[in-house]
């Protein structure tokens, strides 16, 4: 006990000792930060920190060489802080308005950089998005908020389709759907071998569902109507929008029925074990593909269902944005430019493991078929949509999932689920 | 009449030395802990109270709308369904922990070979981060996991549900880890109150040729009520507050079958960052809380009285 005592004594010691240094560092760094937002001195000399919410191994491998990168060209330092994506999801609102706040941030391009521009706390990147002439119009309107100016800048995006193994569509002998009708016949084709259909996985991600709402409704009711849905300017229990549940209706016998007890990634084994046909997935499901199983994977567009209707995809689009208190803001913005390079989005690509499309049209994507064929579509499509919740609000996320697992729980209900469904968008809407 | 005399006032100043030489320290290990709980429980508890007359998304600021959010309250089916899995939750898991617990109890007791090590086997469960219990809980109930198995083994597989996907079935498939790990706890509180009661009072009954049903219902029992008041409190904090076992195992989903007052809170308050609606379910919990361990109280001391 004696023996334990100046020993742990002497630990706190260290400890307190530690907490004063990290103390005298941070105030030592913020007053780098702010000695460079000085007036006279905006140059850019202080280190500008990124929070990062790729916490996966690649992603983040990805992100620490492109801030090395960055690093060594002279023009800047960068410092990079890597969270946990939830942390950093219920924190952000506290980053941005606290009052010395971290100058970068991994985000989505949608509503909440929308709302967070709305309230005045991004910074104007304008000046930015001047050297990005070459970038198409869709992710510049992107990235403009409501008064015109640009406050996100795009690093990538993927594509949502239905996902499925090329060894097994053989061996089943089926092709590719392009309608809903061929979607149909097929998913009876599957079946009658003894093969749930289509796969899904709502355990723990309920907001997988949300894929096939977003889809359903801008192949029936196009994609304006479905951004006015979603920014609460119709109403969920609109006659259109029980359309979407009509047609849902119809593929509903054919849902793989464990898919509502185990989540995303555990659909995605099922997939790739041949239990399950087909999958409607973001590419991100692909991270936890093992490698000899990616030459295989195939996909195809969500089946055309009114041929009338201009055809759009999800693509939801990752990026950037930056703090409006940020102190170095042209450090911060000679970062932002370097991050939208060729030479930084190809980097990326090639470090990390996930089938992305840079947003930069010079820089080059992954050499695959795969990702061809993904680009192919997405330049293809009429229009691009986001995500659910990057169309709306993550504070709207909650009430599809209950709306969308309740309804492929109980499709008779459909009319009371789009009644509460409209009742409690309209809570989130009204705060 | 001397010593009477002579005592008399020695004790005045044995007392006031005492309270003297006790008070710096004791004041210290007082106020030190209280100044840190006003700032850090008592100040935010009461922001609660206000919170809950606002409306507030975390970021703006909050405006002051009354009593809004509790009228709303009265007219969310949500917020009547998750009081009612409370309740169910409070009677279930509140009643068989504490039945559990003091059968285990009863069992234990008695030093016997290998006690210690079945003692040990309950108490085993509480030890376990929730979450780690819920992750062992998971693969129990997933699709063809061990529960699956176990049924098609005996003949029941008509019975076979994804168990936390099923509204029937998930607040039930919820409560069962959580009693898995209460009760063990329930067990030791109870142990402790048994190894209390004087040997003497049953070595008394058994010579009056009282059954052991009888010593347990007049000797046992009625020398159990100071461990059952601190039983009963904590069954209610911690329904009340159960939240890591049914947020990680169904995040009170399907569409709200498993629902808690706890997990409405948070989801409201982070998830649909209503923060004030989340305070005024937050009050509502504060109150029932109040209002159960108070009555209990109230009634305990009245029967000592």
């Amino acid at each position: 006990m004696s023996d334990f005592d100046p020993g742990r004594r002497r630990f706190l010691g260290h400890l307190g000792l530690a907490g004063l240094g990290a103390l005298g560092a941070s105030s030592f760094l913020s007053a780098c930060a702010s000695s460079a937002s000085g007036p006279t001195t905006g140059n850019g000399s202080g280190a500008v920190t990124i929070q990062s919410n790729l916490s996966s191994p690649q992603a983040k491998a990805a992100m620490e060489k492109l801030i090395a990168n960055f690093n060594a060209q002279g023009k800047g330092t960068a410092s990079l802080n890597t969270i946990a994506s939830e942390t950093f999801r219920t924190q952000l609102p506290t980053y941005l308005t606290s009052a010395n706040p971290p100058d970068l941030y991994t985000w989505y391009a949608g509503s909440v950089a929308n709302d967070y521009a709305s309230r005045n706390l991004l910074l104007d990147v304008s000046d930015v998005w001047k050297s990005l002439g070459d970038y198409p119009q869709s992710l510049r309107t992107l990235s403009t908020d409501a008064s015109g100016k640009q406050v996100f800048v795009p690093m990538n995006n993927y594509w949502w389709g239905f996902f499925y193994r090329k060894s097994n569509f053989a061996k089943w002998g089926v092709q590719e759907p392009k309608t809903w009708t061929e979607f149909l016949a097929l998913c009876e084709t599957l079946k009658s071998k003894g093969i749930p259909p289509i796969g899904i996985g709502l355990g723990d991600t309920p907001w997988v569902a949300s894929a096939w709402f977003d889809y359903l409704n801008i192949r029936i009711n196009g994609a304006p109507f479905h951004r006015e849905l979603l920014a609460g300017k119709q109403r969920f229990d609109d006659p259109k929008v029980k359309a979407v549940f009509t047609r849902w209706r119809e593929a509903l016998p054919y849902f793989d029925p464990k898919g509502k007890a185990y989540p995303f990634q555990e659909a995605t084994t099922a997939l790739l074990a041949g239990k399950t046909g087909m999958f409607l997935i973001g590419t991100f499901f692909a991270d936890a593909a093992p490698k000899d199983a990616l030459g295989d994977l195939d996909f195809f567009r969500f089946p055309i269902i009114d041929p009338a209707v201009p055809v759009a995809e999800e693509a939801p689009t990752d990026g950037f944005f930056a703090s409006a208190k940020t102190a170095n803001p042209t450090g911060t913005k000679a970062l932002l430019g370097y991050l939208s390079s060729v030479e930084a989005q190809e980097a990326y690509v090639k470090a990390s493991s996930g089938i992305v499309l840079p947003a930069n049209p010079r820089a080059k994507a992954a050499d695959s078929p795969l990702v061809a064929k993904g680009k192919a579509m997405l330049d293809d499509a009429k229009e691009l949509t986001q995500f659910f919740n990057r169309d709306s609000s993550d504070a709207l996320q909650p009430t599809a999932d209950t709306a969308l697992t309740k309804f492929m729980d109980k499709p008779d209900q459909i009319d009371a689920i789009l009644r509460e469904w409209q009742t409690s968008a309209e809570k989130v809407f009204k705060g | 009449m001397t010593a009477t005399i002579s005592t008399t006032p020695v004790t005045p100043t044995r007392r006031r030395r005492r309270s003297a030489r006790l008070s710096p320290l004791l004041v210290a290990f007082v106020l030190v802990p209280f100044a840190v709980e006003s700032v850090w429980v008592f100040w935010p508890a009461l922001q609660g109270f206000w919170f809950s007359l606002t409306r507030w998304d975390g970021m703006s600021p909050p405006t002051f709308v009354g009593v809004d959010n509790y009228v709303e309250l009265a007219g969310d089916a949500t917020f009547r369904g998750a009081l009612l899995n409370t309740v169910i939750w409070l009677v279930l898991f509140g009643g068989l922990s504490v039945l559990g617990g003091f059968g285990m109890a009863l069992v234990l007791q008695r030093e016997r070979r290998g006690v210690g090590f079945y003692r040990a086997a309950l108490f085993t469960p509480v030890v376990f981060s929730l979450v780690v219990t819920a992750l062992v809980w998971r693969v129990f109930y997933q699709p063809d996991g061990v529960a699956d198995t176990l049924l098609r083994a005996v003949g029941l597989e008509q019975l076979i549900r994804p168990w936390l996907a099923d509204p029937q079935t998930a607040l039930y498939a919820v409560i069962l880890p959580a009693l898995w790990r209460q009760i063990g706890y329930v067990m030791v509180l109870y142990l402790a109150g048994l190894k209390a009661i004087d040997p003497a009072l049953h070595e008394a009954a058994r010579m009056d040729g009282a059954s052991s049903w009888q010593r347990l219902r007049h000797v046992t029992i009625p020398q159990l009520r100071g461990v059952n008041a601190v039983v009963l409190s904590v069954i209610v904090i911690d329904s009340l507050r159960s939240f890591d076992i049914v947020w990680s195992l169904t995040k009170g989903g399907p569409y709200h079958s498993s629902e808690l007052l706890s997990t409405y809170m948070y989801s409201t308050a982070f998830q649909s960052l209503r923060l004030g609606y989340a305070s005024a379910i937050a009050v509502v919990i504060f109150v029932l809380a109040l209002a159960v361990i108070l009555g209990y109280l109230v009634r305990a001391f009245r029967e000592e009285a």
